[in-house]
């Protein structure tokens, strides 16, 4: 399982495997460190479990991003990701694609 | 369906409860010295231990009757109550009630019986409460509506807990259709956010014919780490219904009849031993060992000559080492520690003395001599009577000891060693003493023997093994239960050992108990009669004579004795007692075996001795049936059959013999 | 397919739920107190970690207590072997940091059921 990664460039983070309260305090980091860059991106085409800290994390980086008027884009979501923010109620809040990208 | 079977799990449960009760009882009797808080701890584990089991390996009668126990135990854990000698007194009889529930779950019989039952008010008694005869399931009503509005609210703490919001959603959609709106005013900024803490909230609507109950049964373990409100929803069908589900199973009902078929299938389970992992992992070496060995003897077979003997000879003192250490290694796998006998005895050393009004302090030393699990399930008995005997006629009342000097609590001490490749169980006190005249009358009044003239001391001992004997003058209902001294011999005799009593008269007795390691390995002498093989046990042998006929006597009813010492022994001629072939020889042609079984001697004639071996005892009376004279077989290096010799029962058929 | 650390000081509960679990086909370790379980704990991450009470050297409640100070272990669901008559105690369990339990009696079906609801 990798560890959320960051480029403060282009403001990349991608989600690790293992999506789930223990292991946030890195895609913490790395999502602080996006809000710096012009845009970011988010990948979370590798998640395979994923809980509602994780998921709360997401929603209060996005409301945060929006606040600054700063661009968020996917550049995936696996499944596991879009059905936990969907049964949370949280995939508008997210903006989550509505199928995987290929 | 479950394809575990519970009873699989019923022989661990019997042997760790069995364990617990014994560790109990000790914490208890500790306790009645005005123990500490560590130990009532202790007590209140071994229960709730066997408690939880119980209900949950189907013994529902030993579960309610624990309960009350652990419901007792609970008010001195926490201080409510303090322990008095009528706590412990009740405690050690719930131990030896549940003792007997154990036995009655073994042998497949109904677990609570009358004095259960009694026990078991007694103590709810104690604990203020009065027990109802099976109280009907609280009965909820609920209400069932087409849909549920839901307020969900988690406390910052719940996802750090393991409930994972979406978890519990998830659980709510496997009832009905669930829409979720997520409650986003509550979160903070994302430096300021702690992301294990919940501050998430929920709005939610569940459609479907779905309980109330059933809704709050996927809160259940987050009640007190959320708001949680559930109202059925606008417009929705509702209809109030009384509920019998759920409530079931929460209490154990107090009839047997459900574990029965698991009982049984308990008590056919063979009996087993608890073996160490140390002792595996050294076997589990030894076995390696003998691989290298037999390989490295295994390159011999292509290629050997007369340069290599020295490394054959090597090979296979190497093999013969390591097989004997395996051998050892075997034996210890059935060696268990005695304490787990001796653990009895302080419960009854204390009920004892306190019914007889004496003062004893009881010595344990060497609990972890460890026995051979067959000997130490039978040395029990002879040691409760031994233990008994000694508080019962060694031990005085604290008034007699004052007058004879002693301070007033006399000193029971059991002690177990290893001595010369035996076990040796020394029960001693610091009592009276053997009564010689006391002995001397009853064993002239009893017939036992015709005059006191020239006994020693040791010999007036020996009478109390005597069948028959008893030197209570009052017959107290301690002695009295028809086992008697005799019996003790016996039993310590058939197990390979026997029993010594050295006794000083005003200072105390010493009963020394000696026996083998194991029954399993017996070293004996090889004797030939008839031109069969037979094997006397070495322990039994006192030496070996080689007789003329000058030297016998034969008496009336054809019975021959010999000179030996200081008597006259019986000579008994194996090949008459086996009806062996061959020609009788002479007496001057053989050799007489002088044993010594159940406490007489006797010469046993041979053809030939061909020499001290071990032996690996087999049971004649699980392969073939009981053969009076035979003890058992084994198989000698030829492959042929060799019979062990029973000394004791020659010895017991000779004297019947002679008495007829 | 789980990993899945049961503690109990009774070998034939461990046993049970140590049996039933690897029959569904979970990765079970057994620890006989907290404080073993504990130990297990810091060398491994289980998913799943279930456990008695009242055991001597640790009880159930300090080891949970223990195991939420590490920080791998914030959020895997806890659950406590208990018996109905100590509501008391559920409370205590849960107040150190449990996230549920299991009362005893239970069989092995409930004992599945209730696993299979805390892995999802």
């Amino acid at each position: 399982m990798g560890k959320a990664k960051t480029d403060k460039a282009d403001g990349r983070v991608a989600l690790p495997a293992d999506c789930r309260i223990a292991d946030l305090a890195a895609v913490k980091a790395a999502l602080e460190a996006a809000l710096s860059a012009p845009a970011a991106e988010l990948d979370g085409a590798a998640v395979e479990r994923v809980d509602t800290a994780a998921l709360q994390l997401l929603a209060v980086f996005r409301r945060e991003a929006a606040a600054r008027g700063m661009a968020v884009r996917w550049a995936g979501a696996s499944d596991v990701l879009r059905d936990g923010a969907a049964r949370l109620g949280l995939a508008q809040t997210l903006e989550l694609p509505a199928a995987m990208p290929a | 369906m479950s394809t575990v079977s519970l009873a699989q799990f019923h022989q661990t449960f019997f042997d760790e409860s069995h364990e617990g009760l014994d560790a109990m009882e000790t914490a208890l009797l500790a306790l009645d010295g005005g123990g500490d808080k560590e130990l009532v701890h202790g007590i209140f584990r071994a229960a709730h231990s066997i408690k939880g089991g119980a209900a949950t390996f189907g013994f529902p009668d030993m579960a309610a009757f624990t309960h009350e126990a652990e419901s007792l135990l609970d008010e001195l854990r926490d201080g409510r109550r303090a322990v008095d000698a009528g706590i412990v007194e009740v405690l050690l009889r719930s131990v030896d009630c549940l003792r007997g529930m154990f036995a009655r779950a073994q042998s497949g019989q109904p677990l609570a019986d009358a004095d259960s039952e009694a026990l078991r008010h007694e103590l709810a008694a104690m604990v203020g409460r009065t027990l109802a005869p099976a109280a009907a399931p609280a009965r909820r009503s609920d209400d069932a509506a087409t849909g549920w509005s839901i307020a969900f609210r988690p406390h910052r703490g719940m996802l750090a807990g393991g409930n994972d919001a979406l978890r519990l959603l998830r659980e709510l959609g496997e009832l009905g259709e669930l829409k979720a709106e997520a409650e986003l005013d509550r979160l903070p900024g994302l430096a300021a956010l702690d992301p294990s803490e919940c501050h998430l909230g929920w709005r939610l609507e569940l459609r479907g014919d779905v309980t109330r109950a059933a809704v709050q049964s996927v809160f259940d373990w987050v009640e007190d780490e959320c708001d949680l409100t559930i109202e059925a929803l606008p417009g929705a069908q509702v209809h109030h219904a009384p509920v019998v589900a759920e409530a079931a199973a929460a209490v154990p009902a107090p009839a047997a009849a459900a574990p029965k078929a698991a009982v049984r299938e308990a008590a056919a389970t063979e009996s087993s031993v608890r073996v160490g992992i140390d002792k595996i992992d050294s076997l589990i070496n030894l076995v390696g060992e003998l691989v290298i060995t037999q390989s490295m003897l295994d390159t011999f077979r292509e290629d050997f000559d007369a340069s290599r003997l020295e490394m054959l000879q090597q090979g296979l003192a190497q093999l013969a080492r390591h097989t004997r250490t395996l051998q050892e290694s075997v034996m210890g796998i059935r060696m268990l520690p005695i304490g787990s006998v001796f653990n009895r005895f302080p419960r009854m050393v204390r009920d004892l003395s306190q019914k007889l009004g004496k003062q004893v302090k009881l010595d344990l030393v060497g609990e972890q001599t460890e026995l051979d699990k067959t000997v130490l399930e039978k040395i029990g008995d002879p040691l409760v009577h031994l233990v008994r005997n000694a508080i019962d006629h060694g031990l005085e009342t604290p008034d007699r000891r004052r007058a004879a000097g002693k301070g007033d609590t006399g000193t029971l001490r059991l002690e177990a060693s290893h001595r010369n490749g035996s076990i040796v169980v020394e029960i001693s006190d610091d009592g009276a003493g053997l009564n010689r005249e006391a002995i001397i009358a009853k064993a002239l009044q009893r017939g036992l023997i015709a005059s006191a003239e020239g006994l020693t001391d040791e010999a007036v001992a020996d009478l109390i093994f005597q069948p028959g004997f008893s030197t209570a003058a009052v017959t107290t209902d301690l002695s009295g239960r028809g086992v008697g001294m005799d019996v003790v011999r016996r039993n310590v005799v058939d197990l390979g050992g026997s029993i010594q009593i050295r006794s000083v008269a005003g200072k105390g007795s010493v009963f020394t108990i000696t026996l083998p390691l194991t029954l399993a390995i017996i070293d004996g002498l090889t004797a030939l009669v008839g031109g069969e093989h037979y094997i006397v046990p070495l322990a039994s042998i006192i030496e070996t004579v080689q007789l003329r006929s000058e030297h016998l006597r034969t008496v009336t009813g054809g019975g021959e004795l010999f000179h030996f010492r200081d008597g006259w022994l019986p000579v008994l001629r194996l090949q008459d007692a086996f009806a062996c072939h061959g020609t009788r020889r002479p007496i001057e042609q053989g050799l007489v075996v002088v044993v010594e079984g159940d406490g007489s001697r006797l010469g046993l004639f041979v053809d030939e001795l061909i020499g001290q071996q071990q032996a690996v005892v087999k049971s004649l009376e699980a392969n073939y049936r009981r053969v009076s004279g035979i003890s058992g077989a084994t198989i000698l290096a030829d492959g042929s059959v060799a019979l062990i010799v029973d000394v004791a029962g020659l010895s017991r058929q000779l004297s019947r013999r002679r008495a007829a | 397919m789980a990993k899945i650390l049961a503690v109990d000081d009774s070998a034939s509960m461990r046993g049970m739920v140590a049996f039933t679990l690897r029959g569904a086909g979970h990765d079970v370790s057994e620890a006989e107190n907290g404080q073993l379980a504990v130990d297990a704990a810091k060398g491994a991450r289980f998913d799943l970690v279930l456990a008695d009470v009242n055991m001597p050297v640790m009880d159930g409640i300090s080891m949970v207590r223990e195991l939420r100070t590490m920080p791998e272990y914030k959020g895997v669901p806890i659950l406590m072997l208990t018996t109905e008559s100590h509501t008391d105690k559920k409370m205590e369990g849960k107040a150190a940091g449990a996230t549920g339990w299991l009362v005893k009696p239970f069989d092995p079906e409930q004992l599945l059921a209730t696993v299979k609801r805390v892995l999802g």
